[in-house]
């Protein structure tokens, strides 16, 4: 389309290019129009920016099943080693505010990239993005499914929940297409309800605790072992997944530069909080618990059930429920917004790049978003997969996905930083550290450990990740023109400078 | 909560004075200058320029231009600016104004705009404005006030949502209704009012834009009564002199 036909156009390709630094910038004509209009421009406060981050990274949910499988694994080492999870994502964090702070994308850590790998680096990771929102996607809308069934007294037997994960889906994918206001304000309101409800049922079973070990103290005060915390990191790392997808709402946020990175720290930080305290808490609660509690499904949902407290567990899996149901909402609009940009650019067909003309969401991308993330667990489902089975293993190639995103946007950022000649020490050293970091996580979960300690989810991933790759590789070597708009963002605008500054280019 | 609030406050006059100078620096040099320049031109340390530079970009202060790399002053400066800096309108755009006002029986005014300020800079002195003040600053009531308003990537910066006085009983007040207002603007580059800023006078308003297709100004036209369809009428007259306009005032 002419956007991509304008994308294209030497002058854009001169400014995206390297030029040796500490060279005086001649500032060329500026567009009078951004790449990326079509969007709803600065309409998201602060709080809804967050809801973003918070809802794909599902605290909730995660606070709950995480820390016991984590405490199977690894014992002791549980609780420090969720603290230097969180770390390692804060400083990943730190990384993508770099970004944050100097360009408002669309295509979150994907843009990122490319302004610091190139166009291949970049589709690489915005591939891996891609295929990390949608499985989380699917796990989600999974969960949902499953805690929703619980709620209304069915049996989760995989039709039951196939069913209820087509609505649900459905329900979600519209709730974006009508709006980013609308879906970020049903993910705040989902997940004030889901994280208080968590803590408030932690908090009852604390203040009911029984003071006697139980048989499963020796599990949870198992001695530490590298290898437990080794499994404790990767896990820990994994929960929070999702935590930067505020980065694609560069348009749509107000004072962007602003707002998305602080949204892409405050989520790793009070999630991180969350985490530990809610792990703290599991630690002491499970203790007192007799073993098998430990290793069922939602040991917290247990324990309400064992205290005689069914109203509790209730009100528990209506706020798994809420969180799962915002995740899926959160990732679906990121997922949009990814390819929404790729459409933009033109690496992926022109109609994604598309927006409605009263919602103003990408309702193209978010509408061929939703076949892939109803469908996939739908059939998953009904061909006789467990609903928990498709829950993790969705959950698992996601994280793969999230951290090869992460690993290439890192490493990118003192690349990006010594282009635009802006580079520090510390700069350097944290996108080297948390690069590093993320790729000992990627290998350690390559190396099965991941929630479904499943190898063949390697294989899936590897699988959903060829597509991605062969179209880069066929783009590289037939067609590396199509490649030159990679990483649009919103530029800034004849209208954006002080009048007069800066000569404006002619309209199209 | 803002990061300026955070990151410095009163009791750090250097912060200020750093980053004002980094502001006098860019615009000194000039659109382009690198934050590498402008570190060297100051003699700051390089991590403290480039968050202020970071913060002032944040801010809307400055601008990255696209290569990511150049800054450039950004269009709140000209806010800073806007109403000390008497505007100068060429005679060639006054005579096309004057020729509007010789065809037509209703009142025309002339506004330019700056960035988020407007200017009333000619007034119809056979039917002049009830309050020029009102009009340069009620943005959200006015019809030229909403013209610019809908130009702006985010009005919420020109005009707080908790300073949509109601100045009238038909006044806009509640920011929901603007944006879906601001939108209608956008589609049809024209905007009015109804009794919005003085009971009993409606005003519309068509956009002026250069050849770049920068808004620069806009020609208004204001008539008894309160029917906002009959004052976009006469505005819809005023489309072709508008165009004629766009070349001298950009």
């Amino acid at each position: 389309m002419r956007v991509a036909q304008w994308l294209r156009s030497p002058t854009i390709g001169q400014a995206g290019g390297g030029r040796a630094m500490g060279q005086r910038s001649v500032p060329s004509r500026l567009p009078t129009r951004s790449p990326v209009a079509g969007l709803r421009r600065r309409g998201l406060s602060f709080p809804e920016v967050l809801a973003q981050s918070v809802s794909a990274l599902a605290p909730s949910a995660a606070i709950v099943v995480v820390p016991s499988i984590v405490l199977v694994e690894s014992g002791a080492a549980t609780l420090p080693a969720f603290v230097v999870a969180t770390l390692l994502v804060l400083l990943v964090g730190w990384c993508l505010t770099q970004f944050g702070r100097r360009m408002a994308a669309v295509g979150g850590t994907y843009s990122y990239t490319a302004k610091g790998l190139g166009p291949v680096g970049a589709l690489v990771g915005g591939w891996a993005l891609l295929v990390g929102y949608a499985a989380v996607a699917m796990s989600a809308l999974t969960g949902a499914a499953v805690y929703t069934a619980g709620l209304l007294g069915a049996r989760p037997t995989p039709g039951v929940v196939a069913v209820l994960a087509a609505g649900l889906g459905v329900l979600a994918t519209l709730c974006t297409v009508r709006g980013i206001q609308l879906s970020a304000r049903v993910a705040l309101a989902l997940e004030v309800l889901s994280i208080g409800v968590v803590l408030a049922v932690l908090g009852v079973l604390l203040l009911g605790a029984r003071g006697g070990p139980g048989s499963a103290a020796p599990v949870v005060d198992a001695p530490v072992t590298w290898g437990g915390v080794a499994v404790a990191v990767v896990l820990g790392v994994t929960g929070f997944m999702g935590f930067e997808s505020a980065a694609t709402l560069g348009v749509e946020a107000r004072r962007p530069l602003v707002a998305v990175p602080r949204a892409v720290l405050w989520t790793p930080a009070v999630a991180g909080l969350l985490f530990v305290a809610a792990t703290a808490a599991q630690v002491v609660l499970l203790r007192a618990a007799p073993l098998d509690v430990l290793t069922s499904p939602v040991p917290v949902a247990e324990l309400a059930d064992r205290e005689g407290l069914v109203l509790l567990r209730r009100v528990l899996d209506l706020g798994i429920a809420a969180s799962f149901l915002a995740c899926v909402t959160g990732s679906t609009n990121a997922l949009g917004r990814v390819l929404f940009s790729m459409g933009r650019e033109g690496v992926l067909p022109a109609r994604l790049g598309r927006t409605h003309d009263r919602f103003e969401t990408p309702h193209v991308a978010l509408a061929v978003v939703l076949p892939a993330v109803v469908g996939v667990p739908v059939v998953a489902l009904l061909a006789g997969g467990g609903p928990r089975a498709v829950l993790t293993a969705s959950l698992t190639v996601s994280a793969f996905g999230y951290v090869v995103a992460y690993v290439l946007a890192c490493l990118a950022m003192p690349l990006f930083l010594r282009r635009i000649g802006e580079l520090t020490a510390p700069a350097a050293a944290g996108g080297l550290v948390a690069g590093g970091g993320g790729l000992v996580v990627l290998v350690g979960a390559m190396a099965g450990i991941t929630v479904s300690g499943d190898r063949a989810v390697v294989v899936v991933f590897l699988a959903a990740m060829l597509p991605g790759l062969a179209w880069t590789a066929w783009l590289r070597l037939r067609d590396p023109g199509r490649l030159r708009p990679v990483g649009v963002y919103d530029t800034a605008t004849a209208s954006s400078v002080l009048p007069g500054s800066v000569p404006a280019g002619r309209r199209r | 909560m803002s990061p300026v609030d955070r990151g410095i406050t009163g009791r750090q006059p250097k912060a200020v004075q750093s980053a004002l100078a980094v502001l006098e620096s860019v615009a000194r040099a000039g659109a382009g200058v690198t934050a590498k320049e402008v570190c060297e031109d100051l003699g700051l340390p390089p991590a403290t320029t480039y968050r202020l530079l970071n913060l002032l970009v944040g801010e809307e202060y400055l601008v990255r231009l696209p290569d990511l790399h150049g800054f450039a002053l950004g269009r709140k400066v000209a806010g800073l600016a806007g109403w000390a800096s008497p505007a100068q309108v060429p005679t060639a755009a006054r005579e096309v104004v004057a020729d509007l006002r010789g065809r037509v029986r209703h009142a025309v005014h002339l506004v330019v705009y700056s960035g988020p300020v407007l200017r009333c800079v000619d007034v119809d002195p056979d039917h002049p404005l009830r309050s020029v003040e009102a009009v340069e600053r009620h943005l959200h009531a006015s019809a030229v006030g909403k013209l610019l308003l809908a130009e702006q990537p985010d009005w919420r910066e020109v005009v707080h949502p908790r300073r949509m006085h109601a100045l009238t009983p038909r006044t806009v007040t509640r920011p929901a209704d603007l944006d879906a207002e601001l939108r209608a603007v956008r589609a049809t580059g024209l905007a009015t009012q109804a009794g919005q800023l003085h009971e009993g006078v409606s005003c519309a308003a068509v956009a002026v834009r250069s050849p770049s297709d920068v808004l620069v100004g806009a020609l208004a036209v204001s008539v008894a009564g309160e029917d906002a369809a009959l004052a976009a009428a006469r505005a819809e007259g005023a489309r072709d002199h508008a165009r004629q306009l766009g070349p001298l005032l950009g």
